[in-house]
């Protein structure tokens, strides 16, 4: 222990005053000849016991205060070795990266390592020298810094780190140290420095290719919080959701894919499935060490349209990663509308005359109805499950309004191509759902080459498919030799406008010579197939080929049970969402797993968003169900089931592999600055002291009055 | 009520034994509105019919006014009762911090009663005891003998141990049947046997009487700073040191317990037992026990 004031411990001497004190009094005591000792020994016997009790506590108590006030008054301290790097005492401009990142949610024995990646960093900033300044930047992909510009104000920074919550998002230490060095440039200090405080979940640094230091940046401090050992995690990293015929039409199947991060597999692991928040199934599943297990959960559910399911497998030390949620899209049912572009008063030439044929043949199941472009406008498609578009010339905009509403809200659409075709109005109205804009129409140039023996030749150039992938569901049930497909001649097909790769966009079919034939789109919560040549005979035989009844009626169940599942449905936490407002919607309300609800107006936004009517979302911060609502201009408040969406925790997250030694930046870069014994950090104890003396003194005004209150008593 | 009880102190300033016994006694009498003058016995005995000669100033009117006879009250006067006063003079008699000590206040008592006695022409003894007995006057009626006592109570001074058993054993030899035996002491350190030894003494035929004489200190204990208390008698080693505060309370129970103890002992034994702190006017002490005995006697 060492004192500031030593000198001031003379002051202990004071301890013995209140024994002397007692001392004196009992020898300055006035001698008197008492004649009626017998009673007075009589009455000293009855309380000797409770006043030696006070005498001892009042001595010990006066005793402890008298050695409290000059010792609180040498201000003693004493110097622990400080666990901090060296460097924290120097003065610097520092930049503390604090690790808000969803892992460091999880809960050990000592509590969360964000709560002890706190603490770490309140003893950094309070270890600073008074004359560094320091700024405090969050790990977390997407978050703001809380103190975004160096303060010497270090009251603030840490009632800023007090304030920040542990996030849910993925850590993206690339982004924070960017945004620290750029925070430290053009600091007056010589010593710049990032604190970076973690558990050193690799995933986190993967992107940190270059130290700011080697790029003549600021030195990075690592501050190791994971206590060195990985932490073992079991996590749904996975959960899809597919059309289940062989339970009809309402079946759907949930696939929940588990992943095991640790070295003991997991026998016998609790998984269940809960579909609008009411438990419907549940099963166990073996996972192996570090491996990955799938469970496929089949069930019936009540009606068609959007089903929140949720995958819960048993819980572990990180809970956040145990449950992952989707929006099932039940099949709406098997009815078909086939919207004629070009209808014949000869059947045979009707444009859907093959395509209806197809549809209606016996044992089918689907239930048909064709209309016309013109009469499209008056119904309602969301009672159909398919939409079979074929060579309609342009829609019109209320039915291309109608027909986006369709596809997003979970409707399957099916467009062919032909003569009457309008590209441009087509490529403008529909641009949202089109799965790649229409582009100019091309007749095959190249001979049909070898043809099977006895086909009726047709001396017309023109081309076929490429070998089929079996691996689309679209196209499983083609058998490997004579798919009915192959044989198939296209004389003229229309041209796609080519676009960077997208999720949710694939080509299905192509022709030999490489242009897509059948190209697949998910749109919102739906599905959209299109066919870039005719469904009657104008640009193809593909409608007399065998092939040709499967492949419709294949892609008319496929389009029925719509896309769904985690894929089409659910962001990573922190992703922003774009809703989609439609003309009459005044503002949009999402109503957030916890309950609150932000309101959103499309005239807030600008730009983009405010000509695509739309509006977006950026407070993703919590894994769950984010439910839509939109006001209207008449004031009516209603749910919008297709906008709803859900929101996962980022797999990445669930990963507890730590950094290893070698790849970690502040061990690449170690430099002389960062060297050096650790400083000891000095523990003041007077305040201690002086709080104890006060308590002293309470304690003796306590004691006094309640044995005064005794004698009065007595 | 209208007394001329004086206190303590003053009478302690009155020149001699006997004028502080007289002022003691026409105190007593001038709260009970009678003239300790007027020969008559402080001893009511008999009732006796009228015959010409008698003293008409003995006629009891009530009675001639109940039975419509005339007939004389007789008092003890006339039935000779010897009366001895015991009075404890150990050490510890001699405690007195604010006024004159337990023996002092004793004497005064016991002066008083034997100035009455003289007055009414009974004879008057006295006994001054510690743990033997010091002094001893038989009770006599001549001329003179009441100076002698009351010279012999102005000098006595507190010293030795108390043995108040043996002082009575010593009066009991003495007494004859009717006597009246008034005992002066602070029962402090009284040995167990004094108990037994009064109801021998009472069982004679003998009335006694026990004054309980204590220093108001000894009933409060109202010190308020930490003090030595030792022991007053002699070969008593008996120390301690404390903050009378402290025991104050307690002491209060003990003391008050000590008294109801000793007037617990004088009921069964059918002794009269009276108590009195060394701060009461004297006379208004010998006002209540003559008042007391009156009522005794109706």
């Amino acid at each position: 222990m060492h004192f500031l004031a030593p000198s001031l411990l003379l002051g202990l001497l004071a301890a013995a005053l209140p024994a002397l004190i007692h001392r004196i009094g009992r020898r300055r005591a006035r001698p008197i000849r008492f004649a009626a000792m017998e009673l007075l020994l009589r009455a000293e016997r009855e309380v000797s016991a409770r006043r030696r009790l006070r005498d001892v506590l009042l001595l010990i108590v006066r005793t402890g205060l008298a050695m409290a006030l000059p010792l609180a008054f040498a201000r003693p301290f004493v110097e622990v070795k400080s666990d901090l790097p060296a460097v924290t005492g120097r003065s610097q401009s520092a930049v503390v990266v604090l690790d808000d990142s969803a892992s460091m949610r999880r809960r050990d024995h000592d509590g969360t390592p964000f709560e002890v990646a706190r603490a770490r960093a309140r003893a950094v900033i309070d270890h600073l020298s008074p004359d560094s300044e320091v700024a405090l930047v969050l790990a977390s992909e997407g978050a703001t810094a809380p103190v975004a510009e160096l303060s010497s104000d270090r009251a603030r920074v840490l009632l800023a780190l007090d304030a920040v919550p542990c996030s849910a998002r993925r850590a993206d230490f690339a982004a924070a140290l960017r945004r620290a060095t750029q925070i430290l440039t053009g600091s007056p200090h010589g010593d710049r420095l990032i604190y970076a405080v973690t558990d050193l979940q690799a995933t986190g640094w993967q992107e940190v290719t270059v130290t700011p230091a080697a790029a003549g940046g600021p030195e990075l401090v690592i501050l190791d919080v994971s206590g060195g050992a990985a932490w073992e995690n079991r996590a749904i990293v996975g959960l899809a959701a597919e059309p289940a015929p062989e339970e009809g039409a309402q079946g759907i199947a949930v696939v929940v894919e588990i992943a095991n991060f640790a070295a003991e597999p997991a026998h016998a692991l609790g998984v269940t499935l809960a579909l609008d928040g009411i438990e419907v199934a549940r099963g166990f599943v073996d996972v192996p060490a570090h491996g990955r297990a799938r469970k496929r959960f089949v069930h019936t559910v009540a009606g068609g349209g959007a089903h929140e399911a949720e995958a819960v497998i048993d819980h572990d030390s990180f809970t956040l990663d145990d449950r992952r949620a989707c929006l099932v899209e039940a099949s709406r049912g098997l009815r078909v509308l086939i919207v004629d572009g070009d209808p014949r008063t000869v059947r045979t030439e009707d444009e859907v005359f093959f395509l209806e044929a197809a549809l209606r043949a016996g044992g089918s199941g689907f239930s048909v109805t064709t209309t016309l472009a013109d009469d499209l406008a008056g119904r309602d498609l969301t009672t159909f499950g398919a939409i079979f578009l074929a060579n309609v010339s342009r829609p019109t905009p209320a039915v291309a309004a109608a027909l986006v509403h369709y596809v997003e809200a979970g409707g399957g659409l099916f467009i062919s191509v032909g003569d009457h075709i309008d590209a441009d109005a087509w490529n403008q109205e529909l641009e949202k759902i089109l799965p790649q804009p229409l582009g100019l129409k091309r007749t095959a140039a190249a001979s049909p080459g070898a043809h099977p023996e006895g086909e009726t030749v047709d001396l017309r150039p023109a081309e076929r498919l490429a070998p089929i992938d079996r691996r689309h569901p679209l196209l499983s049930a083609f058998p490997a030799q004579g798919d009915g497909l192959s044989s198939a001649r296209f004389f003229q097909f229309m041209l796609l406008t080519p676009l960077p790769d997208a999720p949710g966009r694939r080509v299905v079919l192509r022709y030999e010579s490489g242009a897509p034939a059948l190209v697949e789109a998910e749109i919102g919560r739906g599905r959209v197939l299109l066919l870039t040549t005719t469904v009657d005979r104008e640009w193809t035989d593909l409608p007399i080929r065998p092939g040709f009844l499967p492949l419709v009626q294949e892609a008319a169940r496929y389009l029925a049970g719509a896309p769904s599942g985690e894929a089409t449905t659910a962001i990573a936490v922190g992703q922003k969402r774009e809703i989609g407002v439609d003309a009459d919607d005044r503002r949009i309300e999402i109503v957030r797993p916890n309950g609150d609800s932000r309101w959103l107006s499309p005239a807030s936004h600008a730009g983009e968003a405010r000509a695509r009517r739309l509006v977006v979302f950026t407070e993703t911060d919590e894994p769950g169900f984010y439910r839509v609502r939109a006001a209207r201009g008449d004031g009516s408040v209603s749910y919008r089931p297709d906008a709803a969406f859900v929101v996962n925790l980022d797999v990445r997250e669930s990963d507890p592999a730590r950094l290893p030694d070698d790849k970690r930046p502040d061990r690449i870069a170690t430099t002389s600055a960062l060297a050096g014994p650790a400083p000891h950090r000095r523990l003041e104890l007077w305040h201690a002291l002086g709080a104890a003396a006060i308590g002293l003194v309470l304690m003796e005004s306590l004691l006094t009055l309640r044995f005064r209150r005794g004698r009065v008593k007595a | 009520m209208p007394t001329l009880a004086l206190d303590p102190q003053d009478i302690a300033r009155l020149e001699s034994m006997s004028v502080r016994a007289r002022v003691i006694v026409e105190g007593a009498f001038a709260g009970l509105h009678q003239n300790p003058h007027a020969g008559a016995s402080i001893e009511f005995a008999e009732h006796k019919e009228y015959a010409p000669g008698d003293d008409i100033r003995r006629i009891d009117w009530k009675a001639v006014g109940r039975i419509d006879r005339y007939y004389l009250k007789r008092f003890e006067d006339e039935t000779e009762m010897r009366t001895f006063l015991v009075l404890d003079a150990s050490a510890s008699m001699g405690y007195g911090r604010r006024g004159p000590s337990k023996l002092t206040y004793g004497s005064y008592l016991a002066a008083a009663l034997a100035y009455l006695l003289a007055q009414q022409g009974d004879p008057a003894g006295l006994l001054v005891f510690d743990d033997r007995t010091r002094q001893y006057l038989p009770p006599r009626t001549r001329g003179g003998h009441i100076r002698d006592l009351l010279i012999a109570l102005e000098a006595v001074t507190p010293a030795g141990r108390t043995e108040p058993g043996r002082a009575l054993a010593h009066v009991a030899e003495m007494a004859d049947r009717r006597s009246l035996i008034v005992l002066f002491t602070d029962l402090l350190d009284a040995p167990a046997d004094l108990a037994d030894r009064l109801r021998q003494v009472r069982s004679r035929g003998n009335d006694v009487v026990v004054f309980q004489i204590l220093d108001p200190d000894e009933v409060e204990l109202p010190y308020d700073e930490v003090t030595a208390f030792e022991a007053m008698e002699p070969d008593d080693a008996r120390r301690l040191l404390v903050d009378p505060r402290d025991l104050a309370a307690s002491f209060r129970r003990e003391s008050l317990a000590l008294r109801e103890r000793w007037r617990q002992i004088c009921v069964e034994a059918r002794v009269e037992y009276q108590f009195a702190t060394t701060v009461e006017p004297p006379a208004e002490v010998l006002r209540a026990f003559l008042f007391a005995r009156q009522r005794a006697r109706r």
